[in-house]
This record gives structure tokens, C-alpha cells and sequence, in this order.
């Protein structure tokens, strides 16, 4: 017997050692996904009784299981009004569940691939999206396209953003613009009219670190933030063909263009541009700076509104990232959210009708209206736009490309090791040929991977 | 020890059994569990192996076998890999040491009449009571650059705005800051460990000694310190499989960064595996963290079975 306890007691003590990460990581997103769920359940029976006086198209009292990645206040209050609303309406069920963003990014895949996936989900359009479908994971919802008239509702951009082999999967609800935001009191006190060219800005960050304001703040913590920078001056300075078949893998990352690339962006970092100790902050954590009044600017999405608080935002304007390069044509971040579903969704009518009704024009007004973003429907009416989005509008409408973003436009492992590259060249900008020598080999590698 | 009883309970039972022939009713009783352990711990460890020789990126039907290529690249094409395992190599030797110095110290001084020690061993062991994430978004703000509790009072104390460390943010600093949280929750764990310990040393050896004439030091070094050793090793064990193991405040705290400079294998594992989709990738890490476990934990367990079947 006494030979049977040892390797008894290796087996024991092997599971012990093997069970260390991934089980603690799902513990937040659970926690945040729960009270929402519990939140749901009520306005569930509220609307239950709604349902017996209209007669709704598809599976009346049906069930819908919804999730999304709304966790910021603004988009979750608006989230949530939305299946509010869908509910009233249809009469389903919706059981909806929001997961805070960064954690609904690396569960997207378990989702996906279970037995039973959630029928509806959050996501972006483009690249991100398109690995799902190729992979045979997302609804053909072409009927839904043609039935809701969304082959001429929907600008052409959007329309091919949502279609692979002429078949669409993807219901893009909202867009909004990335620019450089800052407070105008700020820049009104030292004198500064906002940049419009490269000697500009860095002048702007000596004039403002001369006043003894942060120039530009930023929150490297989640990598994204940095990645800003790198489309803009890359798009800036080599043109947006160059950048998006960069991002496709067709374009090499020791090319001299991309070290021309972080040639100037080691000058923003000698003029003292951007907060220290970026990497300590998330982009949130980053704002407060910008709020407090000790940092003068942030280059960001539009959604920055959602978290900068609404009795200062007289005092937040956004201009254009400077021309660098005035010969190369302009290109703008502006990355497309949206919505699909599962494949082999247990409730694939009830995700029909959901995908409808957010695609079509009341909700996309509602959404638009309340959290300021741009609808991708034309039949919202464009008036009720207020004015700092019609500046944004008119950003975007300007440009003669736009690109999702870096980690939509390229794979996410592509993505993953680019920005760790960044971040990489940030603490060392000397390094810049290994890193770039390091990066160029990761890129033959995964792009020879997907091929 | 909880091991050495058990264990000796079983051999006895075993014997017994043997007297009476095969007695099932233990089995059956067992079977349950091992069969829920099996399916749920063995099961998944072998496909974890498997999964480690294919290129699987976690949604395709059939992974691709590829052999030895993701070993191959991560010990020699994967630079992360080595900073990871620098990493965890440093949280090992640290969290060896440190914890298990101040945790005995504090054993010490509060296994004296001291007043109010209870409240003391209770403050020291209540971060054990908190979990992970709580600790590393706690430790997040004291070190946070600017505002935080520990720059504003380097402030206070007039160092300047230029000098000021930037704590999670410098990656010559960042793997210390975390290991520094880790350890401050072990202290108490360890401390708890030491006391209970010292309990069980029997008072009349003690006094024999000090009739003796040893004292201080020399008690403490000679009589005291070797009749801990048991709890020494199981406190070495325990320190060794969390430092291995370590990854929650990692990902609360800097998610490896800046640029990999905290990187740990765990964290570097679940990146692979869930952010870049390599399960394949991810699942040779996550073979070659078990190895690295298991050469430590069959030293331990050959060492303690040694002294149990000697006795």
C-alpha cells in the first residue's frame, strides 16, 4: 500500500501546482456582470404586461440573451434604457448581462464557442470582427439587412464594413472621431491657439510646459492610448495607404517610413509632452489630470465626454491632430461599434428582431442623443446633433480615410506585441532599431501564421 | 503535518484492510470525488499537454498538430519568456525570504507576554482576509505617482517633483512594487504559521536550556529555530507554489507592463492564451510552469516521504 500513497500524493500535489491563473481573472468580470443581471431581471417583469396589448412579430414572450461591454456610466445608463425599450416594444425577454470592456474583450471567445453563446453581442466592426466571422462563429443576417431596407439606409463605408463574400453579419449602430481635446481656458491663459502643424505642436508643449501645465496627458496603463499617437503621426507622415498596409502586414516594421515614425515621436518626448509615469494610469486615471486643471490636452476618442464631468464641459473643445506631412492625404481614427450574433444562437429570431431594432432609426436616435455618438443609419435626422458633434461630423467627413484603429485595423496578437513595442520605445527611445528589429520579426511570423 | 497524519492513518488502515481482506466501502466512497477530480483537474491537465504541441487558436474546430515548434520558439525566439521567468525567479528568492524573516520575527516578539498581542496578530494576519484584486487596486493608489500616499509624502518630506519614483510605472521597479504586495500579505500568514509552531515546543525543553545557560540567540538558534523546522518547510512550500503561481496582482496591478518589465509566466500565459489567442502557445507555457512546479514539489515530497518511512 505504502507504494500506492506516492504517487498519490504527486498527483495531489501536481493539481495543486497546475490550477494557479485563469479561475481568479473571471471573479471581476463576474461581479460586474451580475448586478446588471440582477438589474435586468426587474425591468424584465415590468415589461411583461406591455406585451399583451401589442402583437409582436417574432416569439412573443420569447427570451433574448443579450451582452455587452457598455460598463462605463454613461453607455451602461443608455444600454440599459435600450433593452428597456426593446422590450416594451416586442414584448421578448432579454436577459442582459454587461461586462465590464477590458474582460469582454478576452471573453468574447468563450462566448463564442460555447454551447449555448449569448444569441447578442457587443463588438467592433472591422478586423476584429471579421476573424469571428471567417471562423464560421457569427449569424448570417443578410435577411435582416434587406428586410429592414438597411442596403440603402446605410452609407456604403458602413455597408461594406459589415459584409464579407457579399453576405452581411454585422450591424454597425455607432461611430465617433478621435482628436486632440483640450481645455481652451488653459490654453487661452498662456496664449495658445490650438496647433495646426508639427513646429506648432512641439512649441505648444514648450510654451505650456514653460507655464508649468502637462502638456498632454495620457494613461499608457492599457497600452491603447499610446497607440493613438502611432496611427496619427504614422498617417500623418507616410500617408494612410502606407499605414493601413502596415496594419494588413503588407508593409514591413523596419521600413525607415515607421522610424521616421518614432524619430518624431521621440521629439515629442524630448519637449516634455506627455505626463510621467504614463504607464501608471489607466486612461481614466489619465483625465483627472486634465480635469484638476494640471494637464493642458489629451489626444482621444470622443467618448472622453462620458467621463468628464458635465459642469466643466464648457471648458472642453477638440481640434485637429496637426498635418505633419501636408502631401500625403488625411486620414482620421474613427472605429465603428456595433453589434452581432452568435452563429448557433439558441434564440436566433429573437436576435433577429433585437439586431433590427438596434440597427433602425429610433434607437440609433435615442442612443446618438444620449450618449453623443454618431449614428451609422441616415435616416437619423442629422439636426439632432448638438454642436461640438457636428465638429466632429465635419472631422470625419473631411478626411479622405478613415481607419478603425490600431488594435481593430491589425490582429490582435499583431496588435498586442506592436504596443508592447511602443511602450517598449518609450521607456528606451534609443532602442528604437531593436525594437522595430524585434517587432519586424513577430510580424513575419503572424502574418505567415494567418496566410 | 496535517500530510505525515494522514498518511500514517491510511497505512495503518491499509493494514488493517489487508487483515480483513479488500474492504470496497472506502473506495466507493472515494470514487465520487476522484471521479469529479479526474474529469475536472487530470482530465483538463492532459489536454493542457496536448494542447501544447498544436497551433490552436481557441476556436477552430481541429487544432493543427505542430510537434515541439511552440517550445522551441518560446525558449528560443521569446524574450518575454525570459524576463517572465526572471520574474518569477526574483518573487521566488524574495518571497522566500522576506515574509518568512518578518513573520518569524513577529511570531517572536507577539509568542512573548506582550499587551494586546492579540490585537496585534490580528492586524498583522488581516490582509490575508482580503482578496487578491483588493490588494492590488490598494497598493495601485498608495503607489500611484502623483497623488498617491507614498509620493505624497516623499513630497512632504521635500524630495523633488523630478526625483519623485514612479513607482508601477518604472520598469526597474515595477516587478518590486508588486512583490512588495504580495509579501505584505503573506507576512501575517506566515507569522500565523510560526506562532501555532512555537506553541507545540514543549516549555520544559526551553527551561532546560536556559538551566543550561542558553539564551537569547543562542536559544533562539540552537533549540528554538531547529524545533521549528517543520513549519519552516511547510512555509518554504507554500511560498514556493504562490511565487510560481503568481498572477492576480500582476493583472490587477500593471497587466506586466510597462512593455513586460512585471511580466510573470501566469500573466504571460493568459496573454497568449486569451488576448492573442494562441491557446497552442499558451498551453506550452502553462506545461512548462508545471514542470518548473513539479521539479520543486517531488523534491519536497521524495524529502518528506524519506523521513516518514524512516520513522
Amino acid at each position: 500500500m505504502k507504494k500506492w500513497i506516492f504517487p498519490l500524493l504527486i498527483i495531489l500535489a501536481m493539481v495543486l501546482a497546475a490550477c494557479p491563473a485563469p479561475a481568479p481573472t473571471s471573479a471581476p468580470a463576474g461581479e460586474q456582470a451580475a448586478p446588471a443581471a440582477e438589474e435586468a431581471a426587474p425591468a424584465a417583469e415590468e415589461a411583461a404586461p406591455a406585451a399583451a396589448e401589442e402583437a409582436p412579430a417574432a416569439g412573443e414572450g420569447g427570451v433574448l440573451v443579450y451582452n455587452s461591454y457598455n460598463s462605463d456610466p454613461l453607455p451602461r445608463a443608455a444600454d440599459e434604457e435600450l433593452v428597456q425599450m426593446f422590450q416594451e416594444k416586442t414584448g421578448i425577454k432579454v436577459e442582459h448581462s454587461i461586462v465590464a470592456h477590458e474582460d469582454f474583450k478576452q471573453a468574447i471567445r468563450t462566448y463564442l464557442t460555447s454551447d449555448s453563446p449569448p444569441d447578442v453581442l457587443t463588438w467592433f466592426a472591422g478586423n476584429r470582427a471579421r476573424f469571428f466571422i471567417d471562423k464560421g462563429l457569427i449569424m448570417d443576417i443578410s435577411d435582416v439587412w434587406e428586410r429592414e431596407g438597411w442596403n440603402e439606409s446605410y452609407p456604403k463605408g458602413f455597408r461594406a464594413l459589415s459584409t464579407v463574400d457579399g453576405k452581411q453579419y454585422f450591424v454597425p449602430t455607432s461611430y465617433y472621431w478621435w482628436a486632440i481635446y483640450y481645455r481652451p481656458s488653459i490654453y487661452q491663459e498662456v496664449g495658445l491657439e490650438p496647433p495646426t502643424n508639427w513646429d506648432e505642436l512641439l512649441n505648444a508643449c514648450d510654451v505650456l510646459n514653460e507655464a508649468g501645465y502637462i502638456p498632454f496627458t495620457i494613461g499608457t496603463k492599457f497600452r491603447w492610448t499610446a497607440a493613438a499617437w502611432f496611427d496619427y503621426l504614422n498617417m500623418r507622415i507616410n500617408g494612410p495607404e502606407f499605414h493601413i498596409n502596415l496594419m494588413l502586414g503588407k508593409e514591413s516594421y523596419d521600413d525607415p517610413r515607421v522610424k521616421d515614425v518614432f524619430a518624431h515621436w521621440k521629439q515629442l518626448l524630448d519637449h516634455k509632452c506627455f505626463v510621467d509615469n504614463a504607464a501608471a494610469y489607466s486612461w481614466q486615471e489619465a483625465l483627472d489630470f486634465m480635469v484638476q486643471g494640471d494637464a493642458a490636452s489629451y489626444l482621444m476618442g470622443a467618448f472622453i465626454t462620458d467621463s468628464f464631468p458635465d459642469e466643466m464641459e464648457e471648458d472642453l473643445d477638440f481640434y485637429q491632430f496637426p498635418i505633419i506631412n501636408p502631401d500625403v492625404p488625411i486620414g482620421e481614427d474613427a472605429p465603428t461599434d456595433g453589434y452581432f450574433a452568435a452563429a448557433n444562437a439558441p434564440h436566433p429570431e429573437e436576435a433577429k428582431a433585437f439586431l433590427a431594432y438596434v440597427g433602425g432609426a429610433e434607437s440609433q436616435t435615442y442612443f446618438a442623443k444620449k450618449v453623443k455618438r454618431l449614428a451609422t443609419n441616415s435616416q437619423v435626422d442629422p439636426s439632432i446633433y448638438t454642436e461640438p458633434i457636428q465638429k466632429g461630423i465635419k472631422l470625419i467627413q473631411s478626411a479622405d480615410y478613415v481607419a478603425q484603429f490600431y488594435d481593430r485595423d491589425t490582429t490582435p496578437e499583431m496588435a498586442d506585441k506592436g504596443m508592447n513595442a511602443m511602450m517598449a520605445f518609450w521607456d528606451n527611445p534609443d532602442n528604437i532599431d531593436s525594437i522595430l528589429a524585434d517587432l519586424e520579426k513577430e510580424r513575419q511570423r503572424i502574418f505567415a501564421e494567418s496566410e | 503535518m496535517a500530510v505525515n497524519t494522514t498518511t500514517s492513518i491510511a497505512a495503518k488502515s491499509a493494514q488493517r484492510a489487508r487483515r480483513r481482506r479488500i474492504n470496497w466501502v472506502p473506495y466507493a466512497f472515494l470514487a465520487v470525488p476522484l471521479l469529479i477530480y479526474f474529469v475536472w483537474v487530470i482530465g483538463p491537465t492532459f489536454y493542457t499537454f496536448y494542447l501544447s504541441v498544436t497551433d490552436w487558436d481557441g476556436v477552430s474546430r481541429n487544432p493543427g498538430y505542430v510537434g515541439f515548434a511552440n517550445f522551441q520558439r518560446l525558449l528560443n525566439d521569446d524574450p518575454v519568456f525570459w524576463i517572465a521567468l526572471k520574474n518569477n525567479l526574483t518573487w521566488l528568492g524574495i518571497f522566500i525570504t522576506l515574509p518568512l524573516l518578518l513573520g518569524l520575527s513577529l511570531a517572536m516578539i507577539l509568542n512573548g507576554q506582550i499587551r494586546g498581542d492579540r490585537a496585534f496578530k490580528v492586524s498583522f494576519y488581516s490582509p490575508m482576509v482580503l482578496s487578491f484584486v483588493v490588494i492590488g487596486l490598494i497598493f495601485a493608489w498608495l503607489y500611484h505617482p502623483r497623488s498617491g500616499l507614498i509620493n505624497s509624502t516623499l513630497r512632504a518630506l521635500g524630495v523633488g517633483p523630478r526625483d519623485l519614483p514612479g513607482w508601477l510605472a518604472d520598469p526597474n521597479l515595477a516587478i518590486y512594487c508588486i512583490i512588495a504586495a504580495a509579501a505584505w500579505r503573506q507576512v501575517g500568514y506566515v507569522m500565523l504559521l510560526y506562532l501555532a509552531g512555537l506553541k507545540n515546543i514543549d516549555p520544559s525543553l526551553l527551561d532546560a536550556a536556559q538551566v543550561d545557560g542558553a539564551n537569547g540567540w543562542n536559544l533562539f538558534r540552537r533549540i528554538i529555530f531547529p524545533l521549528l523546522m517543520p513549519v519552516t518547510v511547510i512555509v518554504v512550500v507554500i511560498s514556493v507554489i504562490d511565487s510560481l503561481r503568481a498572477f492576480d496582482l500582476v493583472f490587477i496591478m500593471t497587466r506586466g507592463g510597462p512593455a513586460n518589465a512585471s511580466q510573470v509566466l501566469a500573466n504571460f500565459m493568459y496573454i497568449e492564451a486569451f488576448n492573442n489567442y494562441n491557446m497552442g502557445y499558451g498551453a506550452a507555457i502553462a506545461v512548462v510552469l508545471f514542470l518548473i512546479s513539479l521539479a520543486f514539489i517531488i523534491t519536497y515530497l521524495y524529502r518528506m516521504l524519506q523521513e516518514e518511512l524512516e520513522i
